[in-house]
């Protein structure tokens, strides 16, 4: 393309006619080929490329750890919702058959995986070893404690909507004073994990910042170095986004390599983390273990530290290249 | 093909490096450009090649008027002139072969292409045998024949040297400017800026001379009717 001379016809200008489908080719490997020069300019300058790259890491490897972490948290959480239990305060004055036929029958219900009752005597026996109030107890004329049933559900009705059915349609027993389902701990704890995830993007969207800052920092140092480079690009007719697409591949290069380290790191973190865990988790009988990125999570990762990458690179490179003007001299 | 109308360039802060000057160099035409350090020479190139734009008056090439070519379009414009300077501008860390390619992979050019064109480049200049080297291992007349090499690889219409001989002694001068004489016989509009007045006198062009930013001999205007 020629503006000043429109019929410029030397011998490289009929070679130059390329049918589109070439020049589709052409574009694509002149791409790659400059996507592999970026990575040699990396190599060639190794020791701040390898720092940024570092801090890169770092700064990916928290929120993808919280990501593990809140991961994990919620496997164990559905392992607790399992453990749903309801306590049925029945009323006093049921005789000891109307008693059993009652738990016979809640037994019977499809919904529940066991029953076990505590009797108030055994209630009682209970409240005194455990509270220290033995003494006081026994100046009580009666036994002031009712029945407890406690109902474990089934699986499938072990979460905190399907359990609190149940216990409306068991509390309808004319048995059954109240029942309470112990699940408001669960409640809590569903509501400090949304914190944690709540505090965890925030924290995620400051760090993803500075992986973009990180980069275009770098990139503009880079650029400040090679300003003689570019200035010649300039001198011989390199378009403006010619000379941005090498430091754009760059930015690419520093987000999936600082990625691929976010990764190694989680991995070894949870390496090194897996034997305590697996400690703790056999002596509650439980057999959950810890999960590290799955590959889908990995390559999310590496999309969006690639992607950060580019976008540092490119907030940056712009701005920089036009700064800089050739000089004949 | 290269024609100067009525221009002035005054610096910020008022420097005043060309007043009013006028000239057009004919196609394939061959001129020097003299004048004292500090007389406008590497202003005029500049103007030519729009590293800066003149305060006033018009630059024309090939009768094009360059106030028109917008930011965006500079880089094209470049493509069609061969820039050489005096320290060279050459890609230290860049092999010659490499240096004399970015033209060519600036116009997005076939690696077979560039190779088949790198080479005649190179040959012209007698430099095919270290393409394979880089520029601190040339001595300086090399360097700057490598640079004469990137200069025309891409064959432009137009070829400008800022004080192309400024550090070489005689015999080398000589020999570049028989290189310039032989890519204008092929029809490249040839400017030479230059000081060194002996290597003038020796070879019979047209001189256009500035003194303070004025023309002195300005028999342009002459043939002002024939440009292109």
């Amino acid at each position: 393309m020629s503006i000043l001379f429109g019929n410029r016809n030397n011998t490289g200008a009929s070679q130059r006619k390329l049918s589109l489908w070439q020049k589709l080719i052409g574009l694509v490997l002149a791409n790659i080929r400059q996507w592999l020069s970026a990575l040699g300019e990396i190599w060639r300058d190794p020791i701040p490329s390898a720092l940024t790259i570092a801090v890169l890491g770092v700064s990916l490897t928290l929120p993808a750890t919280m990501h593990v972490v809140v991961k994990n948290a919620q496997v164990v959480e559905q392992h607790w919702q399992n453990a749903a239990e309801i306590s049925l305060f029945l009323n006093d004055g049921l005789s000891s058959k109307q008693l059993t036929a009652f738990v016979k029958q809640v037994e019977l219900n499809s919904k529940v995986e066991s029953v076990e009752l505590i009797t108030k005597n055994q209630a009682l026996t209970e409240f005194e070893n455990l509270s220290g109030f033995g003494d006081a107890i026994k100046y009580l004329d009666v036994n002031p404690l009712p029945n407890v049933l406690i109902v474990r559900p089934q699986t499938d009705h072990a979460n905190a909507r399907a359990a609190s059915l149940l216990l409306e349609s068991l509390e309808q027993s004319r048995e059954v004073n109240f029942g309470k389902l112990d699940i408001e701990w669960l409640r809590r704890l569903n509501a400090i994990l949304d914190m944690v995830k709540d505090a965890m993007s925030s924290l995620t969207i400051l760090l993803f910042a500075s992986v973009v800052l990180i980069v275009g920092n770098t990139i503009r140092l880079s650029i400040l170095s090679r300003k003689e480079e570019i200035e010649v690009l300039k001198l011989v007719g390199a378009t403006n986004s010619f000379i941005h697409r090498p430091f754009l591949f760059t930015g690419l290069w520093y987000g999936l390599f600082g990625g691929t380290l976010a990764w190694l790191t989680i991995e070894v973190m949870v390496y090194y983390l897996s034997g305590s865990i697996n400690q703790i988790t056999s002596l509650y009988q439980s057999n959950f273990s810890l999960t590290g990125l799955s590959p889908s999570e990995m390559l999310v990762l590496l999309l969006i530290s690639m992607t950060l990458g580019l976008l540092g690179s490119y907030l940056v490179v712009r701005k920089q290249i036009k700064l800089i003007e050739p000089d004949a001299n | 093909m290269i024609r100067f109308e009525q221009v002035s360039k005054t610096y910020r802060g008022g420097h005043q490096a060309l007043q009013k000057v006028n000239f057009h160099i004919q196609p394939g035409e061959m001129a020097f450009l003299t004048g004292h350090s500090g007389a406008g020479k590497s202003t005029l190139l500049k103007l030519i090649s729009i590293l800066e734009r003149p305060s006033a008056g018009g630059v024309f090439i090939n009768g094009h008027d360059l106030s028109k070519v917008t930011a965006k379009q500079i880089p094209y414009v470049r493509r069609d002139i061969g820039m050489i300077f005096q320290n060279h501008r050459l890609l230290k860390e860049h092999t010659i072969f490499d240096n004399v390619a970015l033209p060519l992979v600036i116009e997005g050019y076939s690696l077979k292409q560039i190779r088949s064109r790198v080479e005649t480049a190179l040959d012209k200049v007698g430099l095919l045998d270290k393409q394979r080297y880089y520029p601190m291992m040339l001595s300086g007349g090399e360097q700057q024949r490598v640079g004469i090499a990137r200069a025309v690889v891409n064959t432009p219409p137009i070829l400008l040297a800022d004080e192309p001989t400024g550090n070489l002694d005689p015999k080398l001068s000589l020999d570049i400017m028989r290189l310039f004489e032989d890519f204008n016989k092929v029809g490249t509009s040839v400017l030479i800026a230059t000081h060194d007045l002996g290597l003038i006198a020796r070879m019979k062009y047209r001189t256009l001379t500035l003194k303070k930013g004025r023309m002195l001999s300005n028999d342009a205007l002459a043939s002002e009717d024939s440009f292109a």
